[in-house]
């Protein structure tokens, strides 16, 4: 996984060249199109926004203070185009009418990873749970959802959570005690 | 289960978001909450690992993406151009514009029309109308009798002698 973070570039970033600017989108893509793909469900749409993001930080590389690493701020953007991206689906009036809003869902991820000494039972198990807290993620709202997809998929620090999202520490807390309340009591059922 | 989990259920939660010593301090002696902890913790790895497995995509596809956004890029900053080249040529015309508006000749202001005095006029006609002979509305007829009086002046005198002849 490549969870490197960028070193900070600060001023350094307004005289960036193409070249360079291409060097980022290599090492910075994989992460901002998954964290998009699990906000989106949809792989046409984290495409397109995936994009979006890096001509958006190209256009405003001047913007970049450097406050947060690189990838945070790319992550900033792509949790705002995610954001208006929901907004826009929910308000289109036209797609609902017409029964044409499927709402992009995907099918939750399918796990592959089940340990190969895990019984078939053990397997059946862990996938229901994943499923299980794929389902629970979707029914949050986005800023939860982005904090929960963030913390347990990038497996982001807390600060980093709350860079990337424009939050407080503290609201980043709060989010994620609530979603792991609900993951518990879930997972309790499920055993 | 753990026949105390009401009261245990926040520390599992709290040990899970963040690092903090009093729940861990009550795990490390809560055996039923430690493993519910280890069994929430290893459902979210798997979670996550599955994720990850599921949004990977083959090298080629990265590389592909990575074209797009240059094409994209260029593309855009191409469409930009004209527009960048028209900016300082449209904002030079524009402070030309500026600067002949501001040195064009002021128009005079309107001198405000007179107002006529009405009350005024009237006074003066008036006093007019009283330093004439005749009345204004009986000059056209003065003027026909002063014409026909003075085309024929012996007729007159003529007449004049036969009233006088008719009285005796």
């Amino acid at each position: 996984m490549e969870t490197t973070l960028t070193p900070v570039l600060g001023a350094a970033a307004q005289r960036i060249t193409a070249e360079e600017f291409d060097a980022i989108v290599r090492r910075h893509q994989r992460r901002v199109h998954r964290f998009l793909l699990m906000m989106l469900r949809d792989a046409d749409e984290a495409d397109n926004l995936t994009q979006e993001c890096f001509l958006r930080a190209y256009q405003n590389l001047s913007s970049f203070r450097g406050d947060s690493s690189l990838e945070t701020w790319l992550l900033r953007i792509a949790a705002n185009l995610a954001r208006d991206h929901a907004r826009n689906r929910k308000t289109s009036f036209w797609k609902r009418l017409l029964g044409l809003d499927d709402d992009g869902t995907e099918e939750a991820p399918t796990l592959h990873l089940a340990a190969p000494e895990a019984s078939p039972e053990q397997a059946l198990l862990a996938r229901e749970e994943v499923r299980a807290i794929w389902d629970i993620a979707n029914d949050h709202s986005q800023q939860q959802r982005a904090v929960f997809l963030l913390r347990f998929v990038e497996e982001m620090e807390l600060h980093e959570i709350a860079a990337a999202l424009g939050l407080q520490v503290g609201s980043v807390k709060t989010h994620l005690f609530r979603a792991l309340h609900t993951v518990r009591g879930k997972l309790r059922d499920l055993r | 289960m753990n026949p105390n989990e009401t009261s245990h259920d926040p520390l599992v939660e709290r040990a899970l978001v963040a690092l903090d010593l009093a729940a861990e301090h009550h795990l490390a002696n809560c055996a039923p909450c430690q493993t519910e902890r280890e069994q929430v913790q290893e459902a979210l790895q798997l979670f996550g690992a599955a994720n990850r497995d599921y949004a990977s995509r083959p090298e080629t596809f990265w590389e592909q993406q990575a074209a797009r956004i240059r094409a994209a890029r260029t593309e855009r900053s191409q469409r930009s151009r004209p527009a960048m080249t028209l900016a300082p040529g449209l904002a030079v015309l524009m402070l030309l514009a500026f600067a002949l508006l501001r040195r064009a000749p002021v128009a005079a202001p309107v001198q405000p029309v007179a107002q006529i005095d009405y009350d005024h006029e009237l006074l003066v006609e008036v006093e007019r109308a009283v330093q004439t002979a005749t009345p204004l509305s009986l000059q056209a007829a003065t003027l026909m009798v002063e014409e026909s009086d003075s085309s024929r002046p012996m007729n007159s005198a003529n007449s004049a002698k036969e009233i006088r002849s008719n009285e005796n």
